[in-house]
């Protein structure tokens, strides 16, 4: 369904830079002891050079989990990932043999996680962490390892880089320790950066500070960058595209202007309504009903239907577009704007 | 309500626990409309930090909070907010009970609690409940969520005989949108959004006057925390509750409350009605923080000042001189570093604690 759609350029203003990385079709189970948990039901992207694309859903979307099958880091088994195609620059990641991949991988992707204390090891200094990347993928000197860690932590803009450069983890802030793990994640250029929930750990004053030193960087290098997270306002800020994910699919995609300016989901659209704002005190807030989905068993047709004010079945359904019945694939609704739902045209007042 | 999480019945069982509580509310000495219930004064804690295993030595203190001043109104809610290690859950431990003061008193109804003892203080702490932010810490997995929300009751037996308990709390699960055939259920069958209702059932079942509300929707998702706050609101109109919301997401504490107090180090920094503090926010932190929040509205975006700080904040054991603020602040002066500001009103309408207070609007209003 969504290799036809996956094509057409999300981004008019922004998709001038040449894709990078494609994600396509990507099937991703766990086999657990209360059945099969279908996390991620066939998710498909692009993201270029030099663009944010942002991938919104609450607990339990699929959003990191599919970000974890890019990085190969999916505990395999429970996890599975049953189809779909990786490409980065060219090459499906997911026909080449284990090695080959982290080749590719090492050096062109990289990631970074929300909690910055449990990825880092407490045992080694901050430089050596760093400077891991360089003697891994490059053979580089213990000596040269540490000056390139130096080198990065200014450039992350850590005060004192030179003294700080072997301290351990714990002596540094929240903040200051997700700046080592931005350091470290760019140690070897990569060309794509994965940011999961990367400032949802921190305060709302440093989650400022790391967000404008990740566009600074992106700027600087034109990295293309997945910006995994909860957050509207976040992605409203930083991210030029953004693809919303439900039990595991994307339902709404395009530009944030466009996808937070006029909703053509109703769950973005309810997602929109259910978040007060600061700028203004207003009145009730309106709720999305019910509860996210159990992935071990999701809805039958459109898993939102449970929750969807503007749900349609039996005899008011148009044929072939039952919400309890049928499945509603993420298709063009207007230029540059993709959304799975039967109805679209209607929540978008088109 | 809102919310398809209830499976509800034909009749109405809610009806009767609202009466109930009704009645409890008007067999309580009257108190005219507004008038303060609860009121800190001074209040300070700090931790020992201590060397040494054996003899252990104090080396020094964790000023964690540092002279706080607040008050609480029936029916109103107060909003707390700051970011993390300002203090503002210490503050909820020491007014639920469950930390004693190091200094400074907690006027509820006039009576100090930190003098309380025996039947005033169990009196106390029926009447001032608490809801946790973790939903899945906060309830017994050995436990059913009837168990749970009834447990109140073996302390504070006269709230509820004996004989009825199923049924009341089969009525509360109703109240705050749980399926009362749920009853013996295990926290684990719940989702994160139930789990913070059965939460609040249990505080309600104890008939409070004040629920201190640690964090209540910061666990929650997106989709789900509307559905709490919204809840939150309607037990407040029903039963005339009074909160204390404590949280760090600034949007959210705009929505609920009527005043609000930002906190930063262990003390208030400024404090006003929610348009005071968001419209024209005059202590340099309060500015920062509100222009640090990023806006989810399209049409929005970029209109807001950023207001970067540097660094971060100080360590509570080692405090800065004067004013707190000041090693961050743009606006710092010789003055700051001396003289510690006193939260009074600078001419802006509202108190604040800085020496150069100037109100300044950072949010941008719509249209």
């Amino acid at each position: 369904m969504s290799t036809a759609s996956s094509s057409v350029p999300t981004s008019p203003a922004r998709g001038a830079g040449t894709p990078i990385l494609e994600v396509d079709d990507l099937r991703v189970q766990f086999r657990t002891g209360s059945g099969l948990v279908n996390a991620v039901n066939g998710v498909s992207y692009t993201v270029s050079e030099g663009e944010t694309l942002a991938i919104l859903g609450e607990s339990g979307s699929g959003k990191s989990v599919s970000a974890q099958a890019i990085m190969g880091i999916l505990d395999t088994p429970p996890a599975e990932i049953t189809s779909g195609r990786i490409v980065f620059e060219g090459r499906d990641l997911l026909t080449l043999p284990e090695e080959e991949q982290r080749k590719v991988r090492g050096p062109g992707i990289s990631m970074i996680f929300q909690d910055a204390l449990s990825a880092l090891n407490p045992v080694y200094s901050v430089g050596f962490q760093i400077g891991e990347m360089f003697r891994a993928h490059r053979g580089t000197s213990r000596k040269e390892a540490k000056q390139h860690a130096v080198e990065l932590m200014e450039r992350v803009r850590i005060p004192a880089a030179k003294e700080r450069v072997n301290d351990y983890p714990h002596q540094f802030s929240g903040g200051m320790r997700q700046r080592v793990m931005i350091a470290m994640a760019l140690a070897l250029d990569p060309r794509i950066l994965i940011a999961d929930e990367p400032t949802t750990a921190l305060d709302v004053t440093v989650q400022a500070q790391v967000m404008d030193l990740l566009k600074d960087l992106q700027r600087d290098t034109g990295m293309g960058l997945i910006l995994i997270t909860h957050d509207l306002g976040v992605v409203n800020e930083v991210a030029d595209n953004v693809a919303v994910m439900y039990a595991g699919r994307i339902v709404e995609r395009g530009t944030v202007d466009e996808v937070f300016g006029n909703p053509a989901h109703p769950y973005t659209d309810g997602l929109m309504r259910s978040i007060p704002q600061v700028e203004v005190k207003g009145g009730r807030l309106q709720p999305i009903g019910g509860q996210p989905p159990n992935l071990a068993a999701i809805p039958s047709g459109c898993p939102f239907h449970p929750r969807c004010p503007k749900r349609r079945t039996g005899a008011q359904a148009a044929p072939g577009r039952d919400c309890v019945a049928d499945v509603p694939p993420l298709r063009l609704v207007v230029p540059g704007r993709q959304a799975a739902c039967h109805y679209s045209e209607e929540v978008l007042g088109v | 309500m809102s919310d398809a999480s209830s499976g509800s019945s034909a009749a109405d069982p809610s009806a009767e626990v609202d009466r109930a509580l009704a009645e409890a509310a008007a067999s309580r000495p009257t108190h005219t409309p507004g008038d303060v219930l609860l009121e800190v004064k001074d209040l300070k804690k700090h931790f020992p930090l201590t060397q040494g295993i054996v003899l252990k030595r104090t080396v020094g203190h964790v000023r964690a909070v540092d002279g706080v001043n607040l008050s609480l109104r029936r029916g109103e809610t107060v909003g707390l907010v700051g970011e993390s290690g300002c203090g503002k859950s210490t503050v909820t431990k020491m007014l639920v009970a469950l930390e004693k003061p190091t200094d400074g008193q907690i006027l509820y109804k006039g009576e100090d609690v930190t003098r309380m003892s025996g039947r005033a203080l169990k009196q106390y702490r029926r009447e001032v409940q608490i809801i946790f932010q973790d939903p899945y810490a906060s309830l017994n997995p050995r436990m059913t969520v009837g168990d749970i929300v009834a447990e109140g009751w073996s302390v504070h037996a006269d709230i509820a005989p004996r004989k009825g308990r199923l049924q009341r709390t089969q009525e509360l699960m109703e109240r705050v949108g749980l399926n009362p055939d749920f009853v013996n259920r295990y926290p684990h069958q719940f989702s994160g959004g139930q789990r913070q209702r059965i939460g609040i059932a249990r505080a309600l079942a104890l008939q409070p006057e004040v629920i201190v509300c640690d964090e209540p929707v910061s666990a929650l998702d997106v989709s789900v925390q509307a559905q709490v706050v919204n809840l939150l609101e309607d037990l407040q109109n029903d039963f005339g509750l009074s909160y204390l919301f404590i949280a760090h997401d600034l949007s959210v504490v705009r929505h609920i409350s009527d005043r609000v107090a930002v906190m930063y180090l262990g003390s208030i920094v400024e404090e006003g009605t929610d348009a005071q503090v968001y419209g024209s926010p005059a202590h340099p932190y309060t500015q920062a923080l509100l222009s640090s929040v990023p806006v989810h509205e399209p049409h929005l975006r970029g209109l807001k000042e950023r207001i970067l700080l540097q660094g971060d904040v100080p360590s509570p054991a080692n405090p800065p001189s004067g004013c707190r603020f000041r090693t961050r602040c743009w606006k710092a002066q010789d003055i700051c570093a001396t003289e510690p500001p006193a939260l009074v009103d600078r001419g802006q309408g509202h108190p604040s604690a800085c020496h150069f207070a100037e109100a300044r609007a950072v949010v941008p209003t719509e249209g």
